[in-house]
């Protein structure tokens, strides 16, 4: 098993520099991070104030940000410098410790989940065996982030939107878990690199052109299940309970102003993108394609992930949050449990 | 001006044997008599109203209290109950309350129509009529503290107001709270997302139901009843009119003023400009459901989608078209007393094809809209049985335009009190029975077919209109002084609605009262019956298929 184990990032860093043993690991590990974290701030910087719009726009006949820069590109700094100077508003009443970490535990436990995502070409900082449940569990921690930020805000729209932000990750995370639970009855392996290498391996070849046992092509079913749940993980139209500008404000983040704001909001993006990444990973061989870089099939799939949410956006109405629950509990649960035992079945037959 | 004293001759002479007809059924009751050129008017006590509406709407058939206007003046309060049918628009009666000067108290008639609540709210806040028996009289349009009443007679402008926010402390009754669990009182409003405007609606809630409800409004109130009363008739009360249903519709509102004065001042409008009026007004119409779409799919959607913006773009073109017709995009004050202030715009062909061109593609873009919102599983299942707003109910909050519509009742005053060039021409009117949310929705996307049809109609007319007879205004003289004392309520098909307007002349060249009954404001009074029971969501859902503008509730 540990021959297919590719190289970590850290050991990579440790071994350009030199170094070993402890001071290897930790500065190979610090400047790992380092990466990887500005990785995902950079590709954050261009989906929020950038990618965001120009989605958006298109999809809706507009033209959007276009005076600064290529295509506008450069309204990324402005706009970061404008969210950045805006007055921080501290409400009365807010639960101040409380109300100051939330900001800070939502994008940072997404980013936490990037830790073990192979993103191709020897990036990824740690591949240790329980690498998917680590990530499921490093992305729920917003969760508490969303209760911390809902309730010490003090405000009734805040109260609404985090009660629905737990209930909405309680509902779809069971079908998420399970859904990736009958991906590892294939591979039989919770780690990772195990993940992606056994859907390297050809599934057919149609004229001299094989095609990869990617699991979404062995389980469709699984896939789409998987992408439906992630949706609704990740917040986003039609499952975009939690906020819901129209009904509650802005939920859980109305009293959030200024870097707050930013940090939130930078969680969010970075959730899709990590929800992109553990769906990429699982289903669509991680960073595996053809002729480019395995980075670049990584971005290129995270991306797609994204583009989907931001359609999704776009184009389909939101469920009412009673509508919303009973999909989660009556629709999804049931149908990932079937998924999971039919998988289980299947795969038991052929072994 | 020859034509003066022809049409009012008979419009009393067939007044007269209605209000004996109705004098007879209401026996004792009736202490006097009046003549509105509109309707006859039967003097009421004041400690009889109910009496009277009740059989008027039961005996005779009088299921729609249009508006209430009250009014002060030397020696008396009045209040003015504008009935009429919805089956019959055009058979009216006007019930007359007067009361004394110093003790002015009249009965209430909110148990005989639901809609008598707001208005004589209204009333009370505006001239300051108490209405006995009244279950919540309070102030509707100004703040709580605020000191006398601004449309009496001895009200001083120059007083000092000061408005407190004490009033607006937390209202959650010990009702509320207590043996079903807990309640929470939330003000959406007026600063939320999806209230259309600054409407301000005190909720409370149990989890995420609607408990409780009441819109909260005058946010947006402009003393456009007294402007209009210190303008002259001719040519300063028609830029008014543009600024109450904003959103587009503002030929549509100048032709409530635009009819009703004619109506008074006997002013006979050419044919040629009654076309025109018509079709500018359709093409209101258009752009205002297109609003009304896009922000109803805004509300269900979420944040701003593409429907929005499609609906945007198509509205855009409409606004264009108007704007090559009036100059104006949004306040036209395009219509004059007895036309239009010109012609259409030359090269004529071209602004012609400007219309057909968006005539062709409208069928088009509609069918998108079906594609993407009518047609679409997640929109049914949030719309479909939502806000439900039983057509008895409708109608007795005097609901009309497209929520009456979308209720089953077929209601429309374009063809059940014709006006302008409507009966000539080919058109439906357009219903849906389901009563709910999604109705109103295909309600007003149908609306727009048959408005389209309409406006191709007047277009192929005008095109072949010979040029000599092109004659957009009538002889109208410079000052117009309709005779002391003559009143009329007239109403046209508004977007949201009927918008009424009654008039009484003083004898001078401006209005002795000018009296707006707004259709939005009759509509938002639905909202609670809609949403109690139901989730924050449906709420705002049916909020947007109310389609209000604030500027005409508040006025």
């Amino acid at each position: 098993m540990s021959a297919t184990l590719q190289t970590t990032l850290p050991d990579t860093i440790s071994g350009l520099l030199g170094l070993e043993g402890i001071l290897g690991d930790v500065v190979g590990g610090l400047v790992g991070a380092f990466i990887i974290a500005n990785i995902m701030l950079i590709t954050t910087a261009i989906a929020g104030p950038w990618a965001k719009r120009k989605i958006t726009a298109a999809f809706g006949d507009r033209i959007a940000v276009n005076r600064i820069g290529p295509f506008g590109l450069l309204v990324i700094i402005p706009d970061a410098v404008r969210l950045m100077s805006k007055e921080l508003i501290v409400p009365e009443g807010v639960d101040r410790p409380a109300w100051d970490l939330a900001p800070m535990v939502i994008p940072f436990s997404a980013l936490l989940g990037f830790a073990v995502i192979p993103m191709g070409s020897g990036i990824q900082l740690a591949d240790p065996e329980t690498g998917l449940a680590f990530a499921f569990a490093a992305a729920s921690i917003a969760s508490l982030g969303l209760v911390m930020s809902g309730y010490a805000s003090n405000n009734k729209f805040s109260l609404i939107g985090a009660l629905r932000a737990v209930a909405a990750n309680i509902a779809y995370e069971i079908p998420l878990v399970i859904t990736a639970a009958s991906v590892v009855i294939f591979t039989g392996s919770l780690r990772m690199s195990e993940i992606v290498a056994v859907q390297a391996e050809p599934l057919l070849t149609i004229a001299g052109v094989s095609i990869p046992t990617w699991f979404a092509f062995v389980n469709p079913f699984a896939f789409v299940l998987f992408i439906i749940a992630n949706l609704a993980e990740v917040g986003r139209n039609p499952f975009d309970i939690p906020e819901a500008p129209t009904e509650i404000v802005a939920g859980y983040q109305t009293e959030y102003s200024s870097i707050y704001f930013v940090l939130i909001y930078l969680g969010e993006f970075i959730h899709i993108f990590l929800g992109g990444a553990i769906a990429a990973t699982l289903f669509l061989g991680g960073p595996a394609g053809p002729f480019l870089p395995g980075f670049v099939w990584f971005v290129i799939k995270i991306w797609a992930f994204f583009l989907f949410t931001q359609w999704a956006r776009s184009a389909v109405p939101r469920l009412r949050v009673d509508q919303f629950l009973e999909v989660g509990w009556k629709g999804m649960l049931v149908l990932s449990f079937a998924n999971l035992v039919l998988t289980a079945i299947i795969v038991g037959v052929i072994a | 001006m020859s034509l003066e004293e022809q049409q009012p001759d008979a419009e009393i002479e067939a007044g007269k044997t209605r209000g004996d007809e109705l004098a007879e059924l209401l026996g004792d009751l009736v202490i006097g008599r009046e003549e509105h050129l509109n309707a006859p008017g039967l003097v009421i006590r004041p400690d009889q109203v109910q009496d009277a509406l009740f059989k008027l709407r039961d005996e005779a058939g009088f299921d729609h209290l249009s508006c209430v206007t009250a009014e002060e003046y030397e020696d008396r309060y009045e209040s003015i109950y504008h009935l009429t049918k919805y089956d019959d628009r055009t058979d009216e009666v006007s019930v007359v309350v007067p009361t004394s000067k110093d003790d002015p108290v009249s009965q209430t008639a909110e148990p005989v129509f639901r809609t008598a609540d707001w208005h004589e709210r209204e009333a009370y806040d505006l001239v300051g009529i108490k209405y006995e028996g009244h279950p919540d009289l309070r102030r509707i349009l100004l703040p709580e503290t605020w000191q006398g009443h601004p449309l009496g007679l001895d009200y001083d402008q120059d007083r000092p107001q000061i408005a407190t926010l004490r009033e607006h402390a937390n209202p959650l009754e010990q009702d509320h709270s207590g043996e079903e669990g807990n309640t929470m009182y939330i003000n959406i409003g007026p600063h939320h997302p999806a209230t259309h405007g600054v409407l301000h609606v005190e909720t409370v809630v149990d989890g995420e139901q609607v408990v409780d409800l009441e819109p909260d409004i005058g946010y947006l109130h402009r003393c456009e009843e007294q402007m209009c009363q210190q303008g002259t008739y001719r040519h300063q009360i028609m830029p008014y009119p543009d600024r109450w249903d904003y959103i587009s519709a503002g030929l549509l509102n100048e032709w409530a003023y635009a009819r009703t004065a004619e109506d008074l001042a006997d002013i006979e409008v050419p044919e040629y400009a009654q076309i025109i009026r018509t079709m500018s007004a359709e093409l209101c119409r258009i752009a205002s459901h297109m609003i009304a779409l896009g922000t109803f799919a805004l509300d269900v959607y979420g944040d701003f989608t593409a429907i929005f913006m499609y609906a945007m773009r198509d509205r855009e073109i409409v606004q264009n078209i108007l704007e090559d017709l009036t100059g104006q995009r949004m306040m036209f004050n395009y219509f004059r007393l007895g036309g239009v202030v010109w012609d259409l715009p030359e090269p004529r062909e071209e602004f012609f094809e400007k219309i057909r061109d968006f005539l062709d593609d409208l069928p088009t873009a509609l069918e998108e809209y079906h594609d993407m919102i009518t047609s679409n599983e997640i929109l049914q299942a949030r719309t479909v049985g939502t806000g439900v707003l039983p057509p008895e109910v409708a109608k007795s909050y005097g609901a009309t335009g497209p929520v009456a519509r979308g209720s089953g009742i077929d209601y429309d005053l374009r063809r059940d009190d014709s006006y302008g060039y409507y009966d000539e021409l080919d058109w439906d009117v357009v219903v849906e029975d389901g009563c709910d949310n999604f109705s109103r929705l295909l309600v007003r996307m149908r609306e727009v077919e048959e408005s389209a049809k309409i406006i191709q109609q007047c277009v192929d007319l005008l095109e072949d209109w010979p040029e000599d007879e092109r004659n957009i205004q009538a002889n109208v003289p410079r000052t117009l002084k309709p005779e002391e004392d003559t009143e009329i309520y007239r109403a046209v098909e508004g977007a949201k609605g009927e918008l009424g307007i009654y008039i009484r002349a003083d004898g001078t060249d401006k209005p002795g009262r000018f009296k707006i009954r707004s259709p939005c404001f009759s509509n938002l009074q639905t909202l609670p019956e809609m949403s109690e029971g139901e989730y924050i969501p449906d709420m705002i859902a049916s909020l947007g298929s109310l389609d209000i503008v604030l500027g005409e509730v508040d006025r």
